[in-house]
């Protein structure tokens, strides 16, 4: 599959590191990528479910392109988020509509995607693309 | 000694993320030595068939495989009366459909505690929909039940149910005094032993309880398994709330009698090769002194806990003499999860979250903890790998 410019940047970044710790490392590194959400705005809405820690994700479509703003507990999963963030924010709803979120798999961030084991990624990525879904109804 | 038993147990050579797996998640489910693997594989390669009802030869041999289970379980925890189960869970809703349904009445006290699981606490929320009955929870103070509070509680008690010893804390409640006090009022007593019979030997019958919930995988053998040791009182008081095949004695269009033994509550082909499994494990573990060993893996446990206070986490076990070794955590800033995953990424397999025990995470100020516990293959060399992986991700954190 071929990735946007900086999708595979996050790709080849992650590639690169053999071991599973530092992978994480970097992982958490990334939550500096995430828009806040404050916790004012924290809402049963925008709650990401089955997640272990307190995850919430808000989207915007704002002049045509995608925005989103997240919250998390867990460092891991604030680093899941700002990745999230770079895949998304600044495109269009169609481009969002049109990714799969197989690219956290690919840079082995994730060993799986299947809902219970992927840490809440498949879950916030699923989140982000109702809510472009809904935005274009 | 942990060393030479791992080489009992082949999941534990293998390597996760790039290190040798250090398994510390054994409150959960414990890992399953050779001779249960190949007792299960070889009953699926030579003996599978349906149980109790054909005469063929597999189906001999299946029914003794599986029925010595309940024979052994007979013997190691003097019961007269074991039912199999699925496990711990079904095993105490069983009690909740065949005894609480035809023995309690509405405004009738069942007494639980705090420290309860989920497993021992939703069956009788959903009894009590049902019969109206009273709930009442002895409370958790400073990491332990309330005694004072269960005397209290104690007051009108039809049904006691509590757990032996705790999958969060590790603590062992006295559970000789709280049998013995549930007596003189006149109740009935379950005990959520899940944790407890992997720990420690215990003799239903002198102990005096009428229920006694357990699960196989939590003692080296299958998942899917469980039992319910049942006292001859409280076993004359039940009625089977499952209907099949396998429980009657009878059956015409017009109504069906049941089997007057433990099979009357087993409606449906039971978990055959998990059976054999289960008593490959008991003839396994009957070999082993727990009692010496459940002192070394108290005396790791509590090295690693005074670790742990020592680098700023507060820790919730106490590790008496008598309890698991269990500990459960929190550091004051790092996510449970974040931890676990960052333990993971090193090989090592702890727990995170509420365990199943919301109601004590509450009391206990925390929305989850992480838990390492220890079992008869842990040793020194995995308390060690353990704390070097707690120092890593505390610089990564810091």
């Amino acid at each position: 599959m071929t990735w946007s410019a900086s999708i595979q940047e996050i790709i080849d970044e992650f590639q690169e590191i053999e071991e599973q710790f530092e992978r994480l490392e970097v992982l958490m590194d990334f939550s500096d990528e995430v828009e806040e959400l404050s916790v004012e705005e924290w809402t049963e809405v925008n709650l990401v479910r089955g997640c272990q820690s307190v995850a919430h994700i808000e989207v915007e479509i704002a002049d045509g392109t995608v925005w989103m703003k997240a919250a998390a507990d867990a460092k891991i999963v604030q680093g899941l988020q700002g990745i999230l963030s770079i895949a998304v924010n600044g495109s269009t709803p169609d481009q969002v509509l049109s990714l799969t979120p197989k690219f956290a798999e690919e840079a082995g961030i994730l060993n799986s995607l299947t809902p219970s084991r992927s840490n809440g990624f498949r879950t916030m990525f699923d989140m982000v693309q109702n809510e472009v879904r809904r935005f274009n109804q | 000694m942990g060393d030479s038993m791992k080489q009992d147990f082949p999941i534990l050579s293998r390597k996760v993320n790039g290190k040798t797996l250090v398994y510390l998640d054994n409150a959960a489910t414990t890992q399953k030595p050779n001779c249960v693997i190949d007792a299960m594989s070889e009953f699926y390669s030579l003996s599978n068939a349906n149980v109790h009802r054909a005469v063929h030869t597999l189906a001999g041999e299946a029914t003794e495989g599986y029925e010595e289970c309940r024979v052994l379980l007979k013997q190691r925890y003097n019961a007269s009366r074991v039912v199999i189960t699925s496990g711990t869970t079904e095993a105490i809703n069983l009690v909740a459909r065949s005894w609480g349904e035809f023995n309690l009445h509405a405004g009738d006290v069942v007494v639980l505690t705090e420290m309860e699981h989920h497993s021992d606490i939703v069956p009788w929320q959903m009894l009590a929909e049902r019969k109206a009955i009273e709930l009442r929870y002895v409370p958790v103070f400073e990491g332990k039940l309330d005694m004072d509070a269960f005397n209290v509680a104690l007051d009108g008690a039809k049904l006691v149910c509590v757990v032996h010893t705790s999958n969060v804390l590790g603590i062992r409640n006295p559970i000789e005094e709280i049998v013995t006090s549930s007596k003189k009022v006149g109740a009935k007593v379950l005990l959520d032993a899940a944790q407890a019979v992997p720990h420690e030997m215990i003799d239903f019958k002198e102990l005096g309880a009428d229920f006694m919930a357990f699960s196989a995988h939590k003692m080296c053998g299958p998942t899917g398994i469980g039992a319910l040791l049942i006292s001859d009182a409280a076993f004359d008081e039940m009625k089977p709330f499952m209907g099949g095949g396998d429980m009657i004695e009878t059956v015409t269009l017009q109504g069906s009698t049941y089997q007057s033994n433990e099979h009357k509550f087993e409606a449906g082909t039971p978990r055959i090769a998990e059976g054999v499994g289960w008593a490959a494990a008991l003839e396994w573990i009957s070999k082993i002194d727990l009692e010496s060993h459940h002192k070394r893996l108290i005396s790791i446990a509590s090295k690693v806990k005074d670790q742990l206070i020592e680098k700023g986490m507060t820790v919730y076990s106490s590790l008496g003499p008598r309890d698991a070794a269990v500990i459960s955590f929190t550091h004051p800033t790092i996510h449970p999860e974040d931890f676990a995953r960052l333990l993971d990424a090193q090989g090592i397999a702890v727990r995170t979250g509420h365990h199943c025990a919301q109601p004590l995470m509450d009391k206990l100020g925390v929305s989850g903890t992480i838990r390492a516990s220890f079992y008869l293959y842990n040793d020194a060399s995995d308390a060690e790998a353990f704390i070097s992986g707690i120092d890593r991700v505390l610089e990564a954190m810091s």
